[in-house]
């Protein structure tokens, strides 16, 4: 046993990607907690019902049809409808709406004494509690029967809807993991980038309100106030970059000034209160999907991490970076502009954490003082998890994607298994540990690789 | 250079992965134990999600528990989650909500307008959502019915405490508000109400309302305005609070400043430390609400909704004045 090729690339996986494997492991854990009954919706539910109909009642029978008045559930409603006539069933109505519209039909069907032998729900609708003792509330319908497609069993965690829903929870904190990274890789850190969330989601909206025309404001308009938003944030990273290199200020000290700067800044521009005098449209960036049904902010992030890869692998500034954060000094000599690199990256986190805050205000329609509260903490959280050393000179872009996907997976996890909400903190406190507790363990057992080379 | 002796030198680190991805799922699905897994025990009716603003404060854990245990007599299960002040995480547990494909949603908003979106995304999904003491206001979203302590009437029993307390004597008083809350807003509109037809009806011993202050609803934002209310009025007689923290904050200042015996105050909530500061004479009166009643008539609005009814857009639960007299007889209080 043993190609050697295999078990270099496996050792390097491991060791490279080793957070991957936690990823992989918590996926399936949660898949199997989460292992449920699903109900096939909308045509195919439909599909399926008609089956379970006509094999059960002669052509001729009396169906209602009952369903709610989303879109799904309109397509489930109208493909029964067809089929079952088709069938030779004899459809007497179709409700697509809440429980008081099917006690409205019902009553009229029990009143007017035509017979009724099934009810066709969906899973939802069949467990309304309007259903329940029928032949004591509607004495003409005593005889019947409530039928729903049946189900299958699935893991609530692997639908695609959920999947999507994890991308699209982690979409802000990715984004300014991206930076965040950069800025650990050069040995500092970035506390400010919460604060910036809402300082930018608040200029950008206030923005919308007063310069352009509030509801009435066009898709140009919104796009430059946004980017007016992002551009105010990386003036004040340049500032915090500023502050680190020319006054030798400490990373943690001159973002931590900057937090409370661009916090109190927010607070002054909203004056406290939520600014959401922004037209429908502004929600397209947050909540859209065009491109496969992938949520915009998720395309967002994936192109932005695609861009921050290539650029810490592939070009002279991505190097520079490394070695700015491995030996300062070192690269000072070798001729890297450190203070120009240093700057740049607290820009780029800056600009980046403006850009989260545009799109965290357009999934909530409105931009308030009160957003991006401990999201440093999780951002930070996502780029060590991801292997990034806080001591500078290592960490991958992608790493802190995954990072960043291991603790959107948890908390998704958690919240769908029904975890109450202080656990869920000790839960995450707990991963972070671990991670970095691998971290070291990873770089001991390299160590040991390195001196059996040796040998 | 073998690869066999590479990899025997890496086991170590595949085992450090291993064991601490194991003590990972471990945590994850032990949590998981404690908590209410989902698929055991009798055949359920649905889910439904609950998100309130936040589990520190005694009110919303009260609704919460009570409407858990209502929902248990109906055949529901419900789903506790907390917003914790950040909406957006209050949006993502009501996504999560969605994809478990729950039968309801009841919210306590942590922001009122900002919620919205997320409530328009349950509409979508044909998942009908309710509220609970705080209500969304924002354009485009809809909410089934709205659940809450008529805070209106409630800030009148508040004036008519504040009348009772005072006497014939009358004087000066500040409201120590918090504007941000629509609640808060009614409530002081009731009392200033109540205060102004009592002012009319007489002559002498009139209450003035001298100053309104942010009180921020906390003990320390309660106890700097109430601070520079006696320097400004060092004849205060009254203080109306919007709730117990701020109320006990300005009883705080009064204390230090020496003029507790001086100035009357009426809180509202009736939160456990508030009655007891009631029965320690403390505060004069509150009116209380009654966080449990809010939890069972949510619960029973949403059974009322699934039966098919048409159930009211507000629901109001009224408040009681609770004095010391209530406070003695209350078996709840050392």
């Amino acid at each position: 046993m043993g190609n050697p090729r295999f078990h270099r690339l496996l050792s390097r996986l491991l060791s490279d990607y080793g957070m991957v494997l936690v990823l992989v492991l918590l996926g399936a854990c949660f898949s199997y907690v989460t292992w449920d009954e699903q109900h096939p919706t909308g045509i195919e539910a439909a599909e399926q019902l008609t089956d379970r109909i006509t094999g059960e009642f002669p052509p001729g029978a009396a169906v209602l049809v009952v369903a709610r008045e989303h879109r799904e559930d309109a397509d489930f409603a109208d493909s029964l409808q067809q089929r079952l006539t088709g069938a030779g069933l004899k459809v007497l109505g179709t409700v697509k709406g809440q429980p008081p519209d099917a006690r409205d039909h019902l009553e009229a069907l029990s009143r007017s004494g035509v017979g009724l032998d099934a009810i066709a729900c969906t899973d939802v609708t069949g467990r309304w509690a309007v259903f329940d003792r029928l032949g004591d509330k509607f004495p003409g319908l005593a005889g019947a029967r409530i039928l729903t497609p049946p189900s299958y069993r699935w893991p609530n965690f692997l639908k695609r809807d959920n999947l999507l829903n994890v991308a699209n929870q982690i979409a802000v904190i990715a984004i300014l993991a991206v930076g965040m990274t950069m800025v650990i890789i050069t040995a500092g850190i970035d506390l400010s980038v919460g604060s910036l969330i809402a300082f930018s989601a608040v200029v950008c909206t206030w923005l919308i309100r007063e310069a352009a025309s509030a509801e009435a404001a066009g898709p140009l308009d919104m796009v430059l106030c946004g980017l007016g938003a992002i551009l105010l944030c990386g003036l004040l990273g340049a500032f915090s970059g500023v502050m680190v290199t020319w006054f030798a200020i400490p990373p943690f000290i001159a973002t931590l000034g900057m937090m409370l700067v661009a916090s109190g800044l927010a607070y002054i521009l909203a004056e406290g209160q939520s600014v959401y005098q922004v037209p429908d449209s502004f929600v397209w960036l947050g909540r859209g999907a065009d491109f496969l049904r992938i949520p915009n902010a998720v395309v967002l992030m994936l192109a932005l991490y695609l861009s921050a890869h290539l650029l810490m692998t592939r070009t002279a500034l991505g190097r520079y970076i490394y070695a700015v954060g491995g030996n300062r000094e070192a690269a000072r000599l070798s001729g890297v502009p450190v203070t120009a690199v240093l700057v740049f990256v607290y820009t780029l986190c800056a600009a980046l954490a403006g850009l989260g805050g545009v799109v965290m205000a357009s999934q909530l329609k409105s931009g308030s003082p009160t957003y991006g509260l401990m999201y440093e903490l999780y951002t930070i959280a996502a780029v060590v998890v991801g292997g990034a050393s806080l001591a500078g000179g290592e960490g991958r872009i992608f790493g802190t994607l995954i990072g960043a996907f291991i603790i959107a997976v948890i908390q998704n996890g958690m919240n769908l298994t029904g975890v109450e909400s202080y656990t869920q903190k000790v839960v995450l406190g707990a991963v972070i540990l671990g991670a970095v507790m691998l971290d070291i363990a990873k770089k001991r057992g390299w160590g040991r690789l390195q001196r059996a080379r040796q040998v | 250079m073998s690869g066999i002796q590479r990899f025997l030198s890496m086991r170590p680190r595949r085992w450090t992965v291993a064991a601490l991805a194991a003590l990972v799922l471990l945590w994850g699905c032990g949590a998981d134990q404690g908590g209410k897994s989902p698929g055991d025990g009798t055949p359920s009716r649905g889910t439904i999600g609950l998100s309130v603003m936040t589990l520190t404060n005694p009110f919303f854990k009260v609704i919460a528990d009570t409407l858990t245990d209502e929902a248990r007599k109906y055949g529901y299960e419900v789903v506790v989650t907390s917003g914790e002040f950040d909406v957006a995480r209050q949006r993502n547990q009501v996504k999560d909500f969605i994809v478990r494909k729950v039968s309801a949603i009841v919210l306590c908003p942590t922001d009122s307008k900002a919620i919205g979106t997320a409530i328009q995304e349950a509409n979508q999904a044909g998942i009908p959502v309710f509220t609970a003491d705080l209500a969304c206001l924002a354009p485009g979203a809809k909410v089934v019915s709205h659940i809450a302590t008529d805070n209106y009437a409630g800030g009148k029993e508040a004036g008519k405490a504040m009348i009772e307390a005072l006497g014939e004597a009358g004087g000066k008083i500040v409201v120590l508000h918090y504007e941000q809350a629509e609640s808060c807003l009614l409530r002081v509109k009731g009392f200033n109400e109540i205060i102004d037809q009592y002012n009319r009806e007489r002559q002498a011993g009139n209450i003035d309302i001298v100053a309104v202050l942010p009180g921020g609803g906390a003990k320390d934002g309660g106890y700097k305005a109430a601070e520079d209310a006696i320097q400004a009025h060092p004849d205060l007689v009254g203080i109306f609070a919007i709730n117990d923290p701020s109320a006990l904050g300005a009883r705080a200042a009064l204390e230090k400043a020496g003029k507790a015996d001086q100035v009357r105050i009426i809180g509202f909530d009736g939160q456990p430390e508030g009655k007891q500061a009631i029965k320690d004479g403390l505060i004069y009166a509150d009116p209380v609400q009654f966080p449990d009643r809010i939890g069972r008539r949510t619960m029973q609005t949403i059974a009322r909704h699934f039966e098919g009814e048409e159930v009211p857009a507000e629901i109001l639960i009224p408040t009681a004045l609770y004095r010391k007299a209530d406070a003695e007889k209350d078996p709840t209080l050392q």
